[in-house]
């Protein structure tokens, strides 16, 4: 589910850049807060070092593939959930974005770009949406491997859900695919809710050992149930942060939606002067409009169809043969000059290594 | 390090073991390595920034772009090798939301020798340069910037210190966690047999006792790190020669950011 850069426009990252600081932001104040109140895991600032080494074991525990019973295919945990229910919604958000950075920088899983995509689609929906107004009045209920079990399973599923409907959005706004918004979304959503009901299942598993093994460490069941904390996380509260990030994004996406025509309708809009072309090749015109829906590479008839005004019909539409022949010229110098430097590195090297 | 034995393939430690060859790369000392760190850092992001900018059919004004990797890589003395390892896992996404560009848009764009090429084949193939580009670039600032001075960076930035202390304490015990996990799933592999990865209905006392693991370690981390003075700040005062940043340094990053966006405006 991580983002890349090829597929954003950068009106569309950078509003997702200041959402996702904007809602670090908010964490880490918060977290200072929890912090200063005195609640488990942050009564001092031991806090930190807990986030941090829990980053490093959302990596560890992502390695581990699990095999989808049935199917003889494997995935993997994503880990926002469980950050939330052991370290608190703030310190999981905090936490998930510091994992998220390192994938980019140093896995290359995720563009640079894509970074306030993937740290809202991936850490937002679980940390403040999914934990604060599923998770937790699932728990509330009682505590009990059943509730844990279906809290879990629920969250898992409605962060992932949302993940990837952000997905979708944010490709469709950013206009760089001409995948329809149905289809792209019939792709994305039951995948998805595949892996979030395994995760989710995996996710209750965990917590449900922790909660065996040392209660003490879960967010949920922390001494005086859901008191201390009640005013740091208030429903409402939430639920206006949440309005008002949908707000933004809102805002934001119906500026470019205006922009950009609806991915089916410019598909659409392309085709047509194809059809237009063809409708000069008369009793080819049954034939060619089957192949046109079936072949990739449109056919022959169009060569000699289009013929002279190729260079006029090609200009507006922003490429141009000359333009990508200069384009691969640049490239070949471009490989030419990294070639030259790495041979002339390479000499360099071997004769210092004579010399030495 | 991948095994021959199939009962190991589910567990990839392999993208961890991949650091050590990026932490050695970036103690390398190039001219590149020399630069200083604001000055990559800035031009990583106006060089992405710019490529992700292009409209989806402009290959043509996408193609010069190669130059900044083609020049930076070889006196960076980065390893073609990795830039190739680097890419593979970053291109399927892509390449999944490019290839509906190909069967949606069909309309002929352009002809080449004859052939007509559709807008999907090229917004496809801008979609792929794109990826390929953005992250080399991000390859390039690693592989000469070591993490903790790009850490001293972030923080000279006026990132908070609890982020950076998070950020380094996560990088730091990646691969001390992938051994924990590593050592748990051999054990459980040779337990079981005949069995590729973990059943799901093991997956939560596995993953539990990875965790609780992990968490014994922190307090242990923690306890070693108060005991050494640490105060919530994880980095020594940025000091030396890259501590500030010089009039060449300023010149390179001028020159390279003009570069960049006159290259844009130009196209």
């Amino acid at each position: 589910m991580h983002m890349a850069d090829a597929l954003l426009s950068p009106a569309v990252s950078a509003a997702m850049t200041v959402v996702s600081v904007g809602a670090l932001g908010y964490s880490a104040v918060m977290l200072k807060k929890e912090e200063e109140r005195g609640v488990p895991l942050g009564a001092d600032d031991r806090k930190v070092p807990v986030m941090g080494v829990m980053g490093a074991f959302v990596f560890a525990a992502q390695m581990i593939n699990f095999t989808i019973p049935a199917t003889g295919s494997s995935g993997h945990i994503g880990g926002g959930i469980l950050l939330a229910a052991m370290l608190g919604p703030h310190a999981a958000f905090l936490t998930l974005a510091a994992v998220l950075v390192i994938q980019c920088l140093f896995f290359a899983d995720g563009g640079l770009m894509a970074l306030g995509c993937n740290i809202f689609n991936m850490g937002f929906y679980a940390c403040f949406a999914a934990y604060p107004l599923i998770f937790k009045p699932i728990m509330k209920l009682g505590l009990g491997a059943k509730n844990i079990t279906a809290a879990s399973v629920a969250s898992v599923v409605a962060g992932l859900q949302l993940g990837a409907f952000s997905v979708v959005l944010e490709t469709l706004a950013s206009g760089v695919t001409e995948l329809p918004f149905g289809t792209f979304l019939l792709l994305m959503m039951p995948i998805h809710l595949a892996i979030g009901a395994i995760e989710g299942v995996i996710t209750a598993g965990v917590l449900c050992f922790v909660m065996n093994m040392r209660p003490e460490l879960l967010d949920f069941s922390a001494p005086g149930g859901f008191g201390p904390r009640k005013a740091a996380l208030s429903f409402g509260r939430t639920l206006m942060v949440l309005l008002t990030m949908a707000a933004l994004i809102g805002g934001g996406l119906s500026l470019y939606a205006s922009a950009y025509p609806d991915g089916l309708e410019w598909s659409i809009e392309k085709t047509a002067p194809s059809s237009e072309l063809e409708r000069t090749g008369g009793a080819y015109d049954t034939a060619a409009k089957i192949q046109e829906s079936t072949a990739i590479m449109p056919d022959y008839e169009f060569k000699s169809a289009a013929g002279g005004d190729t260079g006029s019909s090609f200009a507006a539409a922003g490429t141009s043969a000359a333009g990508l022949a200069g384009g691969t010229m640049t490239l070949v110098l471009a490989c030419a000059v990294g070639w030259i430097i790495t041979m002339f590195r390479k000499n360099k090297r071997e004769k210092d290594n004579a010399a030495a | 390090m991948r095994r021959p034995d199939s009962a190991f393939s589910a567990f990839k430690p392999e993208r961890v073991s991949g650091l050590k060859a990026l932490e050695l790369m970036a103690e390398g000392d190039t001219v590149i390595h020399r630069v200083h760190t604001f000055v990559k850092l800035t031009a990583t992001i106006v060089y992405v920034v710019v490529v992700i900018s292009f409209g989806r059919y402009d290959i043509g004004g996408l193609l010069p772009y190669f130059l900044y990797p083609a020049i930076l890589t070889p006196l960076s003395d980065t390893p073609w090798r990795a830039v190739w390892r680097r890419l593979l896992p970053a291109l399927p996404f892509p390449l999944l939301g490019g290839v509906s560009n190909i069967i949606f848009d069909k309309a002929p764009m352009i002809m080449i020798g004859g052939v007509a090429l559709t807008g999907g084949v090229i917004s496809f193939a801008s979609i792929m340069i794109k990826a390929l580009l953005s992250v080399w670039a991000v390859l390039l600032l690693v592989a000469t910037t070591g993490v903790s001075e790009l850490s001293r960076q972030l923080s000279a930035l006026g990132v908070p210190d609890a982020a950076i202390v998070q950020f380094n304490l996560t990088y730091r015990y990646l691969a001390v966690l992938a051994d924990e996990a590593r050592a748990m799933y051999e054990s459980y592999i040779l337990r079981s047999a005949d069995i590729r990865g973990i059943r799901v209905r093991d997956m939560g006392a596995f993953v539990g006792t990875l965790l609780l693991r992990s968490i014994d370690r922190a307090e242990r981390v923690y306890a070693a790190m108060k005991c050494r003075g640490f105060s919530g700040s994880y980095l020594a005062p940025a000091h030396g020669a890259r501590g500030k940043i010089g009039a060449p340094d300023l010149l390179c990053l001028f020159a390279v950011c003009a570069a960049i966006i006159i290259l844009r405006c130009l196209s």
